[in-house]
Order: structure tokens, then sequence, then C-alpha cells
């Protein structure tokens, strides 16, 4: 019954996207489980087969893509599991197929820099913030990924780690910031 | 049952802001221990509690909470508590004042008595989907699924992430941003780091200060 209802949930909101005019991209098969938030003026896609959960009964748990400028991009692959991430970009953001993501945020900008003035950093250039998260790759709960990390295929990382820097592919890491577990 | 509304009634004489702030908590309180006595057999919460902020239990496993319990307020959202099974359950002892916590638990999750925290994580597995992490990594040398156990008096600074089979001993301080992996802590000890280095004694800290 609920799967039923989270696949028409999916519908309607693929066809709410399209009516507005949205520059959003949704494939098949979108399950919403919970409530998922798209805004900004950037492009978002996502691949076939998403699932958008989180705790049940629980409202603040909810995913939110969001893209801060015209030119920002958001792509995502085929079959990712979405619980409660908050996703956010500035230049560009590629997540690959079959992964999962729980309730950690992913932004490829400071925002600010940090000289006195707190305007925003003229240093960030899109080749260098741009994520890359690869097939595969597990995430744990209250983790965080920061601006110019790429992760390669299969990596997990535990629950409240923080990526600050590239990791190889079929790693198991944790702390801050992320190193290999023992 | 009377002597605790007697002090509510006497905060609210005493100082009608803060006093109604007090009421309002402990008539939210009320509401969730006779919502989930009503609807949720399967949760127990002790009289009175406090509810400053929301509080949400799901999940079909077994949770009590215990008497004069907080839940105050917090950048997260006060508490959730999630059993992702039946045989899940989770303790909370007497008089523990906590914001924004998340516990999540597959077997078995006991928090000891006057326990503070601010928003913590604390569950006893590190993945919830682990055959799917073994077929990922490819070894099986991966954390099991172990009961994490927290002591009395214990203070939880913000952010802390509990994960799998910890034990944290009675009067212990985890300071903020600790994550415990399967960590062992005797009791009276500070804890730091993530992933946590070694505990430390509080009396020595202490005594190397001169304050013992």
């Amino acid at each position: 019954m609920t799967d039923w209802f989270a696949r028409l949930r999916g519908i309607y909101f693929n066809l709410c996207c399209q009516l507005l005019g949205k520059n959003v991209r949704i494939g098949n098969g979108l399950k919403l489980y919970k409530k998922l938030t798209i805004d900004g003026p950037g492009r978002v896609e996502l691949g076939e087969n998403c699932v958008v959960t989180g705790v049940l009964g629980d409202k603040a748990q909810y995913v939110s893509i969001d893209t801060q400028t015209p030119e920002a991009c958001i792509t995502i692959g085929n079959n990712v599991v979405l619980c409660a991430a908050r996703i956010s970009a500035r230049y560009a953001i590629s997540i690959g197929n079959d992964v999962v993501i729980e309730e950690s945020g992913i932004v490829d900008t400071d925002f600010h820099s940090i000289k006195r003035d707190r305007d925003s950093d003229l240093n960030e250039v899109p080749s260098k913030c741009k994520i890359v998260v690869g097939n595969g790759v597990l995430i744990g709960a209250r983790s965080f990924i920061s601006k110019g990390v790429s992760i390669g295929e299969n990596t997990v990382a535990a629950p409240g780690s923080i990526i600050a820097t590239s990791l190889k592919a079929g790693m198991v890491v944790c702390g801050n910031p992320a190193r290999p577990m023992v | 049952m009377m002597t605790s509304m007697l002090r509510v009634a006497q905060e609210v004489v005493r100082d009608p802001r803060e006093g109604a702030e007090r009421l309002a908590a402990f008539l939210r309180g009320l509401y969730y221990i006779l919502y989930y006595r009503a609807i949720r057999r399967n949760v127990r919460i002790g009289f009175p509690f406090s509810a400053f902020a929301a509080v949400n239990i799901v999940g079909p496993g077994l949770v009590t909470i215990g008497k004069h319990c907080y839940a105050a307020k917090n950048v997260f959202k006060g508490w959730t508590i999630v059993t992702h099974s039946p045989e899940a359950s989770v303790t909370i002892g007497d008089r523990c004042v906590m914001g924004g916590i998340t516990i999540r638990a597959l077997e078995r999750v006991e928090i000891g008595e006057k326990t503070m925290s601010a928003n913590s994580l604390i569950q006893d597995y590190v993945w919830l989907d682990r055959e799917r992490v073994r077929t990922k990594i490819g070894h099986t040398a991966l954390p099991d699924i172990k009961p994490v156990v927290i002591g009395e008096n214990v203070w939880l600074g913000a952010q802390c992430v509990v994960t799998c089979g910890s034990r944290i001993g009675k009067d212990s301080v985890l300071s903020a941003g600790t994550g415990c992996y399967n960590m062992q802590v005797d009791d009276y000890c500070l804890v730091s780091g993530n992933p946590a280095k070694k505990p430390l004694p509080i009396e020595k800290l202490l005594k190397l200060k001169g304050e013992l």
C-alpha cells in the first residue's frame, strides 16, 4: 500500500515539476516516502528508480536539493536512495548509480571567503569545487562532504565522518578528517 | 503526581513567563504520555515528562523512558527514537536531560540516569544495511550489531556519534564532535576526537590542573 502510494506521489511530483516549468528532469520509477524539495534556477537531473525516504513519522526529515546559480548542475544516477539528505550546489555535483546517502549534507561551496569582509570566495573555480561521488558509495548519517572532493567507487563512510579530501575506491572510512577505519 | 503538579504551580507563581513555558512543556509531556499509552502499547513514558520540543517515537520495538525526563530545545528537533525490529529495545533512565538526540536501535540501547546530551546520534549498528556493505567491500571484518550501554551521569557533548558496541562508564564526559566506534570507556573519563582517542581519567586531569 505505502509502496504504491509512494510511487503515485513520485508521478505527481514529476508532473508538478513539468507544469511549473522547472529545470528538472526526473527518470521513471521515483518513489517518494518523504517530502522532496527542488529549488533554485540550476539544472537538476534524477535517474531512474530513485527512492526518497527518511524516518517515517518525523516531519523534520525530508530531502532537499538546491541550486544557487543558473550554471549549477546536480546529476544523480539510477537506483539512488536518499534518506533525509541535503544537497546544495553552486557549481556541480554528480552522484553515481546505486548510492545510499543517509541524513548528511553535500555542499560544493564555502559561501564565504576567509577575508574580513566575508564576501563570496573569488578563488573558487568550478573545476576545483566539483564534487564527484562514484557508483555504489554508502555514506552514513550526520556526515558531511565538502567542496572539491571526489569519492571512488564502493567506498563506505561511517556515521559522523567529515569528508574533506578525496578518497580512493573501495575504502572504509570514519572520523574527522575521514581516514581508513582499522 | 500531586507534588510534581504543585512544583509546576509554584514556579508559575514565582516567575510567570518562565513558569508558563514550564507549564506548556509539562502539558505537552502529559499529552505525549497519554498519546503513547493510548496508541502505542510498546512505549512507556514515566510521569512527569517535560517536553520543550517534539518527541517522535517510531517502530515496533520496546521503548521505556524514566521519570522526570526533559526533552530540551535544540537546533535539531527534539527526540527521535527509532526501533527497526520488534526485538529492539531502548531504555532511558530517570532524570535525563536531552535535546535533539536521535536514537536508532536494532538490538538494545541503554541510557542511565541523569544523563545529559546535546544533539548526538546513538545507534547500535554502524550501517543498517550490513549485507550491502559486506558485498561492497568484500571482507567480513565489519563491526557486528552490538548493544550500546551508556552509564549514569554521563555528559554527551554536541554532535557526538556513539555507535555499535560502545560502553561508556558512569560520570564520563564526551566532548563535542566525538565519534565512538566500538569503544570501551571506564568510569569518570574524558573522551574526545573523531575517531575517539584514548580516554583520559578526569581525576588525573584535575590533579594536573591542581584542582584536586
